[in-house]
């Protein structure tokens, strides 16, 4: 092999036939093109013409330079140049290839590969044995055996090489190579660490190992290439707080974690940055509960390594809650029961179970309730208060029995202030004329900024022994100043007593929905899952592969006892992955387990160090064949030009320039409809009926906008005899409105639209427009305000909630409550009669964030969860939107009365 | 090409030939001197003759046969009275077209050869010829003159056999006087050639009509680059390096023997016409058709 920088040739000595080509040069010009031969009658008149003219018999220059290349492109391609060829096998004996196949190394897994594949294609050249050596250890940290490998051994084997989700451990590898008698008896050959840039174990020791077999080479991964590591996240109230590391603090780099559900949906996508300098940068992902409690993998982007995957468990997503009662099976009166309202309040973002404390305290739980009524022996105290002081939060409501005065100045009485003793003492509580209401809350306690309903009252309580630290422990007071909620804190966990019972008998509190806020309040304020940990085994369910993606589990891998598993290490057996059961299931994680990320040091010297990003191993000979045929194909259609046997056909090249013109002309007018003006714009939305969304200056809302309504069109062109076209936005300062059936009008922030624009759009109702004002979110107050101030402006009149008579209920499906993204708030529509345009309400306002559950990409696929979520949720959003649709066109037809029997019939009435 | 193609093409141009004869009326060739021939025609030659037609009475002359007399015009009035015809009489014509290896050749395929055209004209204009009851026969194959519609096929019949002569100038053949002879090719032959040709036709009083059949790129040489032409009657080849450069001499060179052709006709009181394939083939039969019927040139 001959190198000239990075190009090299297999067969040098080929290139001694460019000796050669000065006389072919003379050859080629010597040698006239062959003439066209052609019959011709009157050849007895040319030949009176014939001494006149001598023919040309020499070829043309530029045919010359032809051959010529074409000579010179055959030499080159048998002399089998190499670009970028891997070279430098210095020694005799074997190529010992060490290939880091840790964790770290699956981000750019393919590049080493190529690399592997081109050191064993090099030693091959060189007749060279192989030795492969992965870093990552198998089962018990074993190695395979150092074989010398043929070319073609090595080749299957490094193919068989995977990126494991467990690190590396160099040490192993360099004992098993010195420990080699096939490699001891070897002559030395070279080295090569195909390293993945981070540090593990004492890099200078495995170094100096490696170079006792030959000359080392040392490939690594540049600076700005290496991985980063995402730990899993830890709770902060309702925000999770994800953080990832990188080895260095080399420039900023922006990366974007996503959160997938169970069911592999993605749930959020957010980013984080890290400074310039910075090895570690925090993410604060807040969700809804909802989302929350769905919530089972945080990855960063673009990243495909185990260490980039964080997995969550029930720790993370659920905050289960327990109500203490006797019996396991539901109450037999349960509107009596005293954890009705909260049972009812808890439901829908947690997950609650009743039972003996004793069962209850068996699983993981955040929550204990206790009940007045709740049977507590003097061992569930115990339990409970040792529960409290590893994280869990235990709420207990007050009631008679506690009133009475049941040994409330015991220690072991689980209450969080002393009370006043016997039923005397509450008798004066008892003799209040008017029920009490609650005091704001302070800023100290966590119910601070919820607003306080003043037709919450208090009838009956149990009063607190005033102490030193009450007003420290109270979380809550009535107006008159005595406490009405207290707290403790003890160990990492709360107890808190609600001086009134949980049901309305003492108070209305457990109907408001004060209550509700407070109990989230309350439950966000859990650490989360608390378990004591026995030695069930845990069998895996699902576990990482070496990329980062859940898999089954291999069959090497074991089951980990439940009371080791927080100290169980990440490795071969136990590869990163769910445990336990599929119901209750937990996670083990990489990241936690991993030291400090370290870049590798700079070698010594004497190493050669060099990095993946060098362009793979190129072979010319192929291209160069190929080149000089083409060439030889377009001297074969010149020779033959000059020899008059081609004729050109103006005609084709006349059609491919028609052609391009009238493509180009298409994808000119292909533009969107949107940047249309005037006629155009007019005619494009007259011509098909189409939807209409507001635009609102914010591309996420407005793509979120287009894409419901593309959704929503794609079903009605589907099911009904509607025909749409493609979706617009549109600006009510400027564009005209008339043609659209109706708006779909995303509130936001933003503030009331220009007098210009209020009084188009007045003008588009009068005419028979329709609205429908959607604030996408149920519980924001800030867009309900803008909207109310959008009513204003345009002048509404009161709007009503939707009734079951209403035709929106039956203008195509029938429908009784109306889901979007979101569920459970009310439709309003214009009072039925308020205006002439008969009877059809011309707004229409909700905040289910409808575009949300409508929106489907290009593919036809769902964007968005819909929450609580299920296809029939789904489902029943496009059925509101094609009842809306049907009632924008034809008003209120489905409610003439000659419907009704047909209807009636189908309700089964 | 098979044979039947062959022949299949030379029908379509038997009817073609019909197609373009039917465009004008029957050929009477006009003659002073009808060839010294016996043969009867059907036509009148406005003069008086061997014929079935009245033609006048004239006294009876010395001399008369007495077969001659029409007794029952006699037998009104006193003269003897002789019954005369009309001298009727078919004017014989010699046809030859070019069937040499020179004339199969188009410069394009959206051309006719040489020879299909000449073909084309000479049985259209036996075609006229024969409905004018005129007596046809085509040079250098010994056939007698004659006429009928039978002729027209078995002219046509000679022309697709191939039996016809194949040099490039007809072969001499003892004519009888004052016939007519049309020579259609391509006359690319040295002139002294066919001045001895022509000559010798002239000699025996017969009259004569020349037409020239050329390829458009025989006349203007289109060709291009290295170029090398080879003859089709085994004249040998010639190479030109760049044939565009010659081409104002070759074209001089053709004119010149244009005028030769035009000269040679000229001296003997023939006529010579020009065709290009080309042009429609309606152009030399109208010019045959006027220089045979003796109208004068429109």
């Amino acid at each position: 092999m001959w190198t000239l920088g990075t190009l090299s040739f297999v067969a040098p000595w080929a290139l001694t036939a460019l000796i050669g080509l000065p006389v072919l040069w003379w050859l080629l010009r010597i040698t006239p093109p062959a003439p066209r031969r052609l019959r011709f009658p009157p050849l007895r008149i040319l030949l009176n013409l014939a001494t006149r003219e001598e023919s040309a018999a020499k070829s043309p220059l530029w045919l010359l330079i032809l051959r010529m290349t074409i000579a010179v492109l055959l030499i080159f391609a048998v002399a089998d140049p190499l670009f970028n060829a891997v070279q430098g096998l210095r020694g005799q004996g074997p190529l010992v290839l060490v290939v880091d196949n840790g964790w770290a190394s699956a981000r750019d897994w393919p590049a080493r590969q190529a690399m592997m594949s081109d050191l064993i294609d090099e030693s091959s050249r060189a007749e060279r044995a192989v030795v492969l050596m992965p870093t990552a250890p198998g089962p018990e940290g074993r190695f395979p055996a150092v074989d010398l490998l043929s070319a073609d051994e090595a080749r299957t084997r490094a193919e068989a090489i995977r990126p494991q989700p467990w690190p590396t451990d160099r040490a192993g590898v360099l004992e098993s190579l010195r420990a080699s008698a096939a490699l001891a008896e070897a002559p030395a050959g070279d080295v090569v660490w195909l390293g993945d840039g981070l540090v593990e174990g004492d890099t200078y020791d495995f170094v100096s190992g490696l170079r006792m077999f030959g000359p080392l080479r040392v490939l690594r991964e540049g600076p700005g290439h290496l991985v980063a590591l995402l730990q899993p996240p830890v709770a902060e109230g309702d925000d999770l707080i994800a953080s990832a590391t990188r080895p260095n603090g080399r420039g900023d780099a922006e990366i974007w974690i996503r959160a997938y559900g169970d069911d592999g949906t993605l749930l959020a996508r957010q980013s984080t940055r890290f400074e310039a300098g910075d090895l570690e940068t925090a993410l604060t992902l807040s969700l809804p509960s909802e989302l929350r409690n769905r919530l089972a993998r945080l990855e960063i982007e673009d990243q495909t390594t185990a260490g980039a995957v964080a997995l969550l468990d029930e720790r993370w997503r659920r905050r289960p809650v327990g109500l203490v009662t006797a019996e396991r099976n539901a109450d037999p009166q349960p509107l009596l029961s005293e954890f009705y309202y909260v049972h009812k309040a808890l439901q829908p973002f947690t997950e609650v179970r009743r039972g003996p404390v004793e069962e209850l305290l068996g699983r993981e739980l955040a929550v204990i309730v206790i009940a007045d009524m709740s049977p507590l022996s003097d061992a569930d105290r115990e339990r409970i208060a040792a529960w409290i002081g590893e994280g869990g939060v235990a709420l207990r409501f007050a009631g008679p029995r506690l009133a009475e005065g049941a040994a409330n100045t015991d220690p072991q009485a689980l209450l969080p202030v002393m009370l006043r003793d016997g039923g005397r003492t509450l008798g004066g509580a008892l003799s209040w004329q008017e029920p009490a209401t609650l005091a704001p809350f302070e800023p100290a306690s966590p119910f601070h900024g919820l607003a306080v309903p003043e037709d919450v009252t208090v009838e009956r309580q149990v009063l607190a022994l005033p102490s030193l630290d009450l007003a420290e422990k109270t979380w809550a007071r009535l107006s008159d100043g005595t406490p009405l909620v207290t707290a403790e804190k003890s160990g990492r966990g709360w107890l808190i007593l609600v001086h009134t019972m949980a049901n309305s008998d003492w108070s209305n509190l457990p109907i408001s929905g004060l209550f509700v806020d407070m109990l989230r309040r309350i439950v966000t304020l859990s650490q989360g899952a608390v378990a004591s940990p026995d030695a069930t085994p845990l069998p895996p369910v699902e576990v990482l592969d070496g990329f980062g993606r859940l898999g089954p589990a291999p069959a090497d891998t074991l089951a980990i006892s439940g009371d080791v598993f927080t100290e169980t290490r990440v490795s071969a057996v136990n590869p990163p992955g769910y445990y336990g059961q599929e119901d209750a299931r937990r996670a083990l994680n990489l990241a936690p387990q991993l030291d400090e990320l370290r870049p590798l040091p700079s070698m010594p010297s004497g190493v050669e160090v060099s990095g993946y990003d060098k362009a793979p191993e190129l072979s010319l000979k192929p291209w160069l064949l190929a080149a000089a045929f083409l060439l030889a194909l377009l001297d074969y259609i010149a020779s033959l030009a000059m020899r008059g046997l081609l004729r050109f056909r103006p005609s084709v090249a006349a059609g491919a320039a028609i052609l391009a013109v009238v493509l180009f002309n298409g994808a000119a007018q292909a533009q969107s409809l949107d940047q249309l003006g005037g006629d155009q714009f007019a005619l494009e939305a007259s011509l098909t009926t189409r939807l209409a969304f507001v635009a609102s200056g914010d591309d996420d809302i407005d793509s979120v906008s287009r894409a419901g309504l593309h959704g929503l069109s794609v079903i009605v062109n589907r099911r009904t005899a509607v025909e749409l076209g493609p979706p617009v936005g549109i600006d009510p300062e400027t564009d005209e409105l008339l043609f659209f059936p109706l708006l779909y009008w995303p509130v936001t922030e933003q503030g009331a639209p220009s007098p210009d624009a209020v009084a188009r759009l007045r003008e588009y109702l009068a005419a028979g427009g329709m609205i429908l004002f959607d604030t996408r979110d149920p519980n924001g107050t800030v867009s309900m305000n803008a909207l109310r101030g959008l009513a204003d402006s345009l002048e509404l009149p009161p709007l009503v909630p939707v009734d079951s008579e209403h035709v929106l209920t039956r203008s195509y499906y029938l429908m009784r409550d109306f889901p979007g993204r979101w569920t459970g708030s009310l439709l309003w529509v214009e009072q039925a009669g308020e205006r002439i345009n008969d009877g059809v309400s011309t707004v229409v306002a909700g905040s289910h964030d409808w575009a949300g559950a409508w929106a489907m990409d290009e593919y036809q696929r769902h964007m968005f969860a819909v929450v609580p979520g299920g296809e029939r949720q789904r489902e029943m959003a496009y059925r509101f939107g094609i009842n809306l649709i049907m009632y924008a066109l034809t008003g209120n037809y489905k409610a003439d009365q000659v419907h009704l029997p047909a209807i009636l019939e189908r309700l089964g009435l | 090409m098979s044979s039947s193609d062959t022949s299949s093409r030379r029908r379509a141009v038997h009817h073609e030939a019909e197609g373009l004869a039917a465009t004008l009326p029957p050929l009477l060739v006009a003659a002073e001197r009808v060839a010294a021939t016996v043969a009867q025609g059907v036509h009148g030659r406005r003069r008086v003759g061997t014929g079935e037609t009245f033609w006048q009475f004239r006294r009876y002359q010395g001399g008369d046969s007495a077969q001659m007399i029409d007794w029952r015009q006699s037998a009104k009035a006193d003269p003897l009275y002789v019954r005369e015809t009309e001298w009727e009489a078919a004017q014989s014509v010699w046809l030859w077209r070019d069937a040499s290896p020179s004339m199969d050749y188009r410069s394009a395929r959206s051309l006719p050869t040489k020879a299909n055209r000449a073909d084309l004209v000479t049985l259209a204009l036996a075609s006229l010829l024969l409905r004018a009851s005129e007596r046809v026969a085509l040079l250098g194959t010994g056939m007698k003159p004659s006429s009928g519609r039978i002729t027209l096929n078995r002219l046509a019949a000679l022309i697709e056999g191939g039996q016809a002569s194949t040099g490039s100038l007809p072969v001499g053949e003892r004519l009888p006087r004052h016939a007519r002879v049309i020579l259609i090719g391509d006359f690319l032959v040295p002139l002294e050639d066919l001045r001895a040709t022509v000559g010798a036709l002239a000699s025996r009083s017969l009259r004569g009509h020349l037409l020239q059949v050329l390829d458009p790129a025989e006349e203007t040489l289109p060709f291009g680059g290295r170029v090398r032409f080879e003859g089709p009657e085994e004249e040998g080849d010639i190479l030109f390096g760049r044939v565009e450069s010659i081409r104002v001499d070759y074209r001089e060179e053709m004119t010149r023997h244009h005028r030769g052709l035009e000269a040679l006709a000229r001296q003997v009181g023939w006529t010579f016409t020009t065709h290009r394939t080309d042009r429609p083939p309606q152009t030399p039969l109208l010019s045959l058709f006027l220089a045979l019927s003796e109208i004068p040139d429109v």
